[in-house]
């Protein structure tokens, strides 16, 4: 990675003194945006559009690592070399927000004619919110839903076009589909010991009526024993434990697994990799008619309270929210708004299932918000993973970890 | 003051300068984190305060708090399994191939490059690759397992509680072994060959050698790669975020995994300066071992 980054910015330094159109000129007001977005992604390609507006602010762009972006954040910020604008995954953003890290966006917001809150999706607004105030602007969300293999269910004897609506129906339509003797899981998902395991698990919870703050109710305890029984019946690979969602679904591409729980960035890869038919549905809820909930993911915008140019800070971000229409057109993320259609893309697997992931996010809900959100999810990771590996029961396990966030809660 | 100058530039003033810059030296770049480290264990620090040095000073609360932890325990006892069965794996391996190449048949010495391969690569990709082949469904090792006749089913190396840790174990035993040949290949040469001609001609057998010659001889290199393994599997991070991420509910996380996770997961640098704390002693311990190993060297 240093060599990369190195590489990097000795091609930025000798873009800037080839490219004299680039080179700010004296009363421009220099912008600074981190973000992980690579070249094809969203941040540089805003950037660069910004920059040939000529608006006298010129933004200037660092790429970061996902691992690194709270770690090499906070390092900035205590040290005083915060930069302007940033993009954090949407748990972390409370844990900046609540220590006024953030910059308080409540008022910008109310007079600017571009950012509304009223159109974005609840879940994402929800995650940038703090104390009732905006600290920052969602930039992309998306959420997980139920992949299945269409040929496998034909060929099983299950109706393509019912996939499971319960758990229960969930569970039957795992043991029928499972196939060891052809290598075939019926669902693969993933259950890591990190926050991927949280982001999958919480929305089972939250279906029941329970949530990181009732983690030991009746409904998040019979999510688990149903997580249980797929493990213990080896309906989805025991290696669902150590396996996040990319490498989880990748089995399901290739095959071996009949049902996959991710989320909409698979799409892309599914399209090329899976060779049979296949159809997205809303996750399964416990019972018919129950409260549907889904879990929130992608990353939102902030500006550091340090900065020195808040209203030109806050200009740039008014413009990537005037882009969010090409979010999924050009960048393949979905806006986190409701009042933004999203054009077919012509590839009919692909529209059929971001019908279902925009239905999906209505009930997506953000984790937290909480300040110590990594602690939280840590002890629902342990949890899940304590009865998982048969080493407590489902009720035990949570209410060890309700415990744990108990004390986190305060 | 002429004196003092003259006594630098020609006599004990000399000698005491080359002693305290290198200490000087070292102070700063060791010594200063070491002690940062060990105040920060006292203090309650997280991602704001992380900047400042006046933090709240909580005592020994921090180690209070880390021994209450349900999952303290078998953490620091995953951690010597992992150390203990780490370093006898690759010092067994790497002797019995520094052995075989000490026999010096055509191309020994270049297969013996060879093995250095694994010691080179970075952490990470070999982490990446144990991470396929210990995989339960499609596992070269599972495969091979099978085919073999040794096991029916396939075995979870990563994702079951009884095999996770001795998956990272089988991993950095690999990562180590070339290592520990390398060095002992060094001390095995240094050994003057006319002691194993003389035993001989006195009717010493092969095994006799070994263990009246060899191995006696050898005493300062294998205590001194004891040390060093002790170092080394203790500083073993990559492998563990590879293959299990400390999983399945720490089955197989050990000290080092486990600081990273509390300071950089959770943002809790007073409990991951703590748990480094704790592994400094231990390292301090295998210090001691090398130094004393080494010390024999130096006579000659």
């Amino acid at each position: 990675m240093g060599i990369r980054r190195y590489a990097m910015l000795g091609a930025i330094a000798l873009a800037s003194v080839s490219l004299p159109a680039f080179s700010a000129s004296a009363e421009d007001v220099t912008v600074t945006v981190w973000s992980l977005d690579r070249d094809i992604q969203p941040a540089p390609n805003l950037i660069n559009d910004f920059n040939k507006l000529n608006s006298g602010i010129k933004v200037e762009y660092r790429q970061i690592q996902f691992d690194d972006v709270v770690s090499e954040a906070m390092r900035a910020y205590s040290t005083g070399q915060a930069p302007d604008i940033i993009a954090v995954d949407n748990p972390e953003h409370a844990l900046f927000s609540s220590r006024g890290a953030f910059l308080d966006l409540t008022d910008m917001i109310s007079k600017s004619s571009v950012v509304k809150p009223d159109n974005y999706f609840p879940g994402p607004l929800a995650s940038v919110t703090w104390d009732g105030k905006y600290y920052g602007i969602p930039k992309a969300t998306n959420t997980i839903a139920l992949f299945y293999n269409k040929d496998m269910f034909k060929a099983k004897g299950l109706d393509p076009s019912k996939p499971p609506q319960t758990w229960d129906e969930l569970v039957a339509a795992a043991r029928k589909l499972t196939d060891p003797a052809a290598n075939v899981y019926g669902l693969a998902f993933s259950a890591k010991a990190n926050e991927e395991g949280t982001f999958q698990f919480l929305p089972w919870a939250q279906m029941a009526g329970g949530g990181y703050d009732s983690i030991n109710s009746e409904g998040a305890v019979k999510a688990l024993d149903i997580w249980k029984t797929i493990i213990g019946e080896k309906l989805a690979s025991p290696d669902s434990l150590t396996r996040g969602q990319w490498d989880s679904t990748g089995t399901f591409n290739s095959g071996n697994a009949a049902m996959a729980i991710s989320g909409p960035w698979e799409l892309d890869r599914m399209i090329k990799e899976a060779k049979f038919d296949w159809g997205v549905a809303l996750l399964p809820v416990p019972e018919i008619g129950a409260e549907r909930s889904s879990a929130m993911g992608d990353f939102n915008w902030a500006i550091f309270a340090s900065t020195e140019h808040p209203q030109e800070a806050f200009k740039v971000l008014e413009y990537f929210v005037s882009q969010d229409d090409r979010m999924f057109k050009d960048f393949g993320q979905l806006p986190a708004r409701s009042d933004i259609a999203i054009p077919p893309t012509g590839e009919p697997l692909k529209d059929a299932a971001l019908k279902v992931f925009l239905e999906q996010l209505k009930y997506a809900k953000p984790r937290g918000p909480h300040p110590e959100w990594p602690k939280i999810s840590k002890a629902i990771q342990d949890a899940i993973q304590a009865a998982l590996t048969g080493q407590m029961s489902s009720k035990e396990a949570l209410d060890q970890a309700a415990e744990k966030i108990k004390a986190v809660l305060g | 003051m002429k004196r003092f100058l003259s006594s630098v530039t020609d006599g004990s003033g000399f000698d005491i300068g080359l002693v305290l810059l290198p200490l000087a030296f070292l102070f700063v770049m060791s010594g200063l984190p070491l002690l940062y480290n060990v105040v920060m264990s006292l203090q309650e620090v997280d991602m704001f305060s992380l900047g400042s040095f006046w933090r709240p000073f909580v005592g020994l609360k921090n180690y209070v708090d880390l021994f209450s932890q349900p999952e303290t325990r078998p953490i620091l006892l995953n951690t010597a399994l992992f150390v203990s069965a780490s370093i006898a794996g690759q010092f067994v391996i790497g002797f019995g191939l520094a052995l075989f190449f000490w026999m010096n048949f055509p191309g020994a010495s270049w297969l013996r490059g060879l093995f250095l391969v694994s010691w080179v690569m970075p952490g990470l990709v070999v982490g990446a690759i144990w991470n396929w082949i210990l995989s339960g469904d499609f596992g070269v090792l599972n495969f091979f397992l099978r085919e073999v006749g040794a096991t029916d089913g396939n075995i979870f190396w990563r994702s079951d509680p009884n095999y996770s840790l001795w998956a990272v174990i089988i991993a950095n035993i690999w990562l180590g072994t070339s290592f520990n040949m390398i060095l002992l290949s060094v001390g095995l040469s240094g050994i003057p060959k006319d002691l194993f001609e003389a035993a001989e001609l006195d009717g010493a057998n092969a095994f006799q050698r070994f263990w009246t010659i060899t191995l006696p001889m050898m005493r300062s290199t294998i205590g001194a790669i004891v040390a060093l393994g002790l170092i080394f599997t203790l500083q073993q991070f990559d492998l563990f975020a590879a293959i299990t991420s400390g999983g399945p509910n720490n089955a197989s996380n050990v000290t080092q995994y486990w600081a990273w996770d509390l300071s950089f997961r959770q943002y809790d640098f007073a409990k991951g300066a703590t748990i480094s704390v704790i592994m400094i002693v231990f390292v301090m311990l295998a210090s001691v071992v090398y130094v004393r190993s080494t010390r024999h060297e130096v006579r000659g």
